[in-house]
Parts: C-alpha cells; structure tokens; sequence
C-alpha cells in the first residue's frame, strides 16, 4: 500500500516524535509505557499497525484499552478494557523483571553517549539546582525490558558528557558492563529527540546518528549535543507522518493535552 | 452440606473518627503511605495530620504526589523514602522542592520495584528482599541518610549478582480504599499500586475508605477482599478522602484545583495561602467538602461504564 506521506509544516515536531515512537512497536509487543508522549506513541501503534501490542502501566493496569488521555500512570482512565488491573509487585516484578516485557519507553532530563539517564538531580548531588521527580519505576523498566526507547527533547544541556546522577542503565561504561553489572535486560535501543533519531553502535555501545527529521540539519543537531555523537557516512531522512497516522493522532489527543494541535502551536 | 449451627463471633467494630485515627500518629513515626499517583491517595488523611501539627515523619512510598507535597509544605514529614514524586503530568512538586532547599526534607531514592518489595519484605517477615534493578547506577551508591541503603551481593546459587533492600516494617500503613467493613475487610477496585503488602507492613494498620459496607457484603465475594481484617487495627469511614485526586469507580480528579494548587504553591506566601484556606483553616474533612461545594463534587462521580 503506497504511504501518502504529510508535508513539512503539516505537522507539528512533537507529532512526528509520537509516531517515531509508534513505529518502534511491533505488533503483538508487550509494551511498557508511562503517560505523555509514551502513551499517546503507544496508543497509536494500537490504532495503526500493533493491533495486538499489549499495553502495561507499572501503576497495575494490563492490556489497557484506554480511549481517553490519562494525567497519570495510575489514572482510573487507563482502566478501560484493561485485561486485568493489579499492582506493582505483578507489573514491575512479575511481567517486567519475570522478563516478559518487549520494550519499555522512559524519558531523561540528560543521557549520556552510553544512553544512560538521569532523572533525579540536576546538578551536584550535595547541593543539587533541581531536584527531578526521581527513578519511578524508570530504572527498573530500564534494567529489565528488553529493549528501550528514549523520548526527549535534543538540547545539549541534555545530551551530556557526564551526567549529574546515573539513575537508569544504559550501557553503562561500554561493552560487556551491562552484563558485567548483571543486568537482566538489552538496554537502549532507539533515542527519539526533537531533531533527530539515534541508535547504538553495536561494536562501542556509544549513540548514533540513524535518521535526521525533515528540515532539520546536521549542523543543527552537532550544535545540540554535548557528546561526541557517531555519524555515519549516510544518514537517512526520518520518514514523515502519513495523513492517516495524523488523523488518528489527532483523534487520541483531542485537546491537545500532550501534543497541541499544529493550530495552537509556533510553526 | 457443613453443619448450619455454627455460631459465628459478633462483628467486632474497629471504626474510629479522622481526628482519632491521626491522633493516634505520634511525632517522628515512620509510617507506610498509601495510594499510588492520582489513584487513592489518604488526602483527608494528610488534611488531618496538618490540622494537628505532627512533626517529622518519615514517609514510605512508591510514587506519591500531592499529598505528600502537603505533607511537606506544613513540615508534617522531614524524611522520605520513595521512588517518585511530582504533580504528574502538571510539573514538579512545588513545596517538597522548597522544602529540600531549605534542608526541612530529605530524600532516600529507590526504584519503584525496590519500594514494592522492601514493604513485601516488611510484611514476610524477612529482613531484606532480592531484585535485578538499581545495579550499576548512583541509586546503588549515593545515599543521604540511611546508613545502609541497599547492597550488592552474589548469589550463592547461581553466581549472579543480585541487589538486597532493606524490609520496612513501618509503626503505621496508612491506606484509602473503596469499602471496608467495620471489622476492617477491605475491598479495592482498579489497581492496587502497592497497598496489597504495604498495608501487610505496618506494626499498627489504619483502612481509610470511600465508604463502610455490610460485612455480610464482603462475605457474600470473599475473593474480593485485598486486606483481610487480620491486618488491620482501624477503620475510619472518609467519603471523598481522596479529593481532589481519584478513587476508581467512585470520583475523577478535580484537574481544576490540582492545577489551582500547583501554581499558587510555587511561592511559599501562596502555599500557606492555600493551607490556610483548605485545610487549618476548616475544621475537618466535612467543612473541607462543603468548602468545595457538593455541586462540584457530584460533578467528578464516575459515569458508568467508565470508571471515572
């Protein structure tokens, strides 16, 4: 079936971020998410093409169905036509560390070139600037889910040498130190950013460029990350939104609440 | 057919007042808090601990919100031990961030999993409990108060490494239901979070609930009781203890007012505003809910067959 892509300017940065994230589900993948784009990039896979991707909330709720946007993880909304609604002890221990969890999504305040996350302090841990909600079950999912997928916005500022706090395993130092440190999971597969995605080399477990977002440049992007970033010789542009993948977007997220329609944004 | 003249014990009657049960809390108790995000948190519970000034708590929890903020922004609570907190989905939890500031509050991170099965551990009766999250991360080595906060081992079975937790066995769990009986089976519609073994932690246990049911209602789907009676110590009958966050099947939250109290507690002269005018400036949980308006409470009921 030929793909009617939209044009730039159709759509807004942060709906190609969810559908970047969409497209990173398989179908019939358990998914492990959290609210906010996560959700929203979950919800439209189901829509699209992971009819049968199962959708858990660490709060308790599996195989949720939800048809309204939710505030928070535990929000009574991620509870319709859920397949069963538990707790954390079965989300986080029994489905995700019994390893039963494909992938996991989870934002960053910073990640290293290692992918590793912090989400607790900003600044130095004696005297931080800004204290960060903390792990949640970030660093669980981080730890155990087979493979990762980042959300967050490309400042560099964010994409750090050294992080302030390790709070969630990337691939720690390098090869091998996940296994070293006897983590059960594969670690970050995909980072999906504002301006651009990025992968891992197979070989260092250092982040790479793998597609840059249409208008965006390379200079732009260089100009945005604190770590030296692996650039391959041939970086293809992301693939845009389709109409039908923005009409359903738009359909979830009718407000606005996590994605404000291009109408009410800057571009 | 078992034999029908089986005489059964009167219904014992644990129910005591909001005032009484945070009465029994003293100054500087370690206790368990329940709710999970927006779902049940003990609001009223916390309303109450403010009005009778308790001072320095330590709180264990996943991942609370602002509940705990309230706890913090009136000094109630000087220690946590939790995996998460903020006003989801809103920002960052405005009093516990000032609080930190001012060095009134610390904070002993763990992981969700890590904070779910120290009250499992508490609740089994072991010391420590196993789990493959944490390891080779800054919550396994920076600490700010526990002299121990969780240590690597390796396993002797297998070889692997593997991460202990210390158990909690809090003085007081302290969690808001759907319905309880008067002898203190309590039901939980939607999830659980992690009140299922951190009500099974705590030395004494007070059920806070949406409402007090027969107990021959719990008995008629005994399968439906997530703490048995057994547990618990008191019940205290709390309509609405959960205002303005949510309570499966029975109310949505009040978006409205969480994003009220929000922004007016980014400042401290707008925090004590706030406590001044919802919480020790009524007199207790009803004058709270008068102060809110029934009109707008019936508005947040859940509407069948959505459970909010």
């Amino acid at each position: 079936m030929e793909r009617n892509y939209a044009k730039l300017g159709e759509y807004s940065t942060l709906e190609l971020m969810a559908v970047c994230g969409a497209r990173a589900i398989k179908n019939g993948e358990v998914v492990f998410v959290g609210t906010g784009l996560p959700m929203i990039a979950a919800m439209l896979a189901k829509r699209t093409h992971a009819p049968k991707a199962k959708i858990v909330y660490e709060a308790g709720f599996i195989d949720s169905n939800a048809i309204d946007i939710a505030l928070s993880i535990a929000d009574s909304r991620l509870g319709y036509r859920a397949s069963a609604a538990i707790g954390l002890i079965e989300t986080l221990g029994l489905l995700l560390q019994g390893g039963h969890v494909d992938v996991g999504f989870v934002g960053a305040a910073q990640i290293d070139e290692y992918g590793n996350i912090n989400t607790t302090y900003i600044g130095d841990f004696e005297n931080p600037t800004v204290r960060l909600p903390g792990s949640g079950g970030g660093n669980d999912i981080v730890s155990s889910a087979k493979r990762i997928v980042i959300i967050m916005t490309h400042e560099k500022r964010k994409m750090v040498k050294k992080l302030d706090y390790l709070t969630s395993p990337g691939f720690l130092t390098g090869p091998g130190a996940r296994e070293k440190a006897g983590l059960l999971g594969g670690g970050p597969s995909l980072v999906v950013t504002n301006l651009c995605q990025m992968d891992f080399d197979p070989e260092t477990k250092r982040i790479r460029l793998a597609t840059i977002h249409p208008g965006v440049t390379l200079q732009q992007i260089m100009e945005n990350t604190g770590f030296d970033l692996i650039i391959p010789e041939r970086v293809p542009t992301t693939e845009p939104p389709t109409y039908e993948e923005l009409a359903i977007l738009r359909a979830i997220d009718p407000h606005g609440i996590y994605i404000p329609r291009p109408a009410q944004t800057q571009q | 057919m078992g034999c029908l003249c089986l005489v059964e014990a009167p219904v014992e009657d644990k129910r005591i007042t909001l005032k009484e049960a945070a009465k029994l809390i003293p100054d500087g108790a370690h206790v368990f808090w329940g709710g999970f995000g927006f779902q049940r948190p003990p609001m009223a519970f916390a309303h109450e601990l403010v009005r009778q000034k308790k001072r320095n708590l330590t709180i264990y929890t996943c991942g609370s919100e602002m509940d705990i903020d309230i706890l913090a922004g009136a000094y109630v609570a000087s220690r946590f031990e939790l995996a998460f907190f903020a006003i989801e989905g809103i920002g960052l939890a405005p009093n516990i961030q000032r609080r930190i500031r001012e060095g009134a509050v610390q904070i002993e991170d763990y992981t969700n999993l890590a904070m779910a099965l120290r009250f499992l551990g508490g609740a089994l009766g072991v010391p420590f409990m196993p789990l493959k999250s944490m390891l080779g991360t800054d919550l396994l080595t920076k600490k700010r108060f526990r002299e121990k906060k969780a240590e690597v081992i390796t396993c002797p079975f297998t070889g692997e490494k593997v991460v202990l937790v210390p158990s909690v066995r809090p003085d007081f769990s302290i969690v808001h239901v759907s319905r309880v009986d008067r002898e203190g089976n309590a039901q939980i519609d939607g999830i659980k979070g992690e009140d299922v073994e951190g009500a099974r932690a705590g030395k004494k246990v007070i059920v806070l609930a949406e409402e007090i049911v027969d107990t021959e209602f719990i008995r008629s789907q005994p399968d439906q009781t997530a703490i048995p009676n057994i547990y618990v110590d008191y019940v205290v009958e709390c309509p609405w203890g959960s205002y303005p966050m949510m309570v499966y099947n029975y109310y949505d939250y009040d978006l409205e007012h969480i994003r009220m109290y929000y922004q007016q507690c980014k400042t401290e002269e707008g925090w004590q505003k706030y406590c001044e005018e919802y919480i020790t400036g009524v007199e207790d949980h009803m004058e709270f809910l008068k102060k809110i308006g029934f009109e707008r409470l019936l508005g947040l009921r859940a509407k069948k067959p959505f459970p909010y």
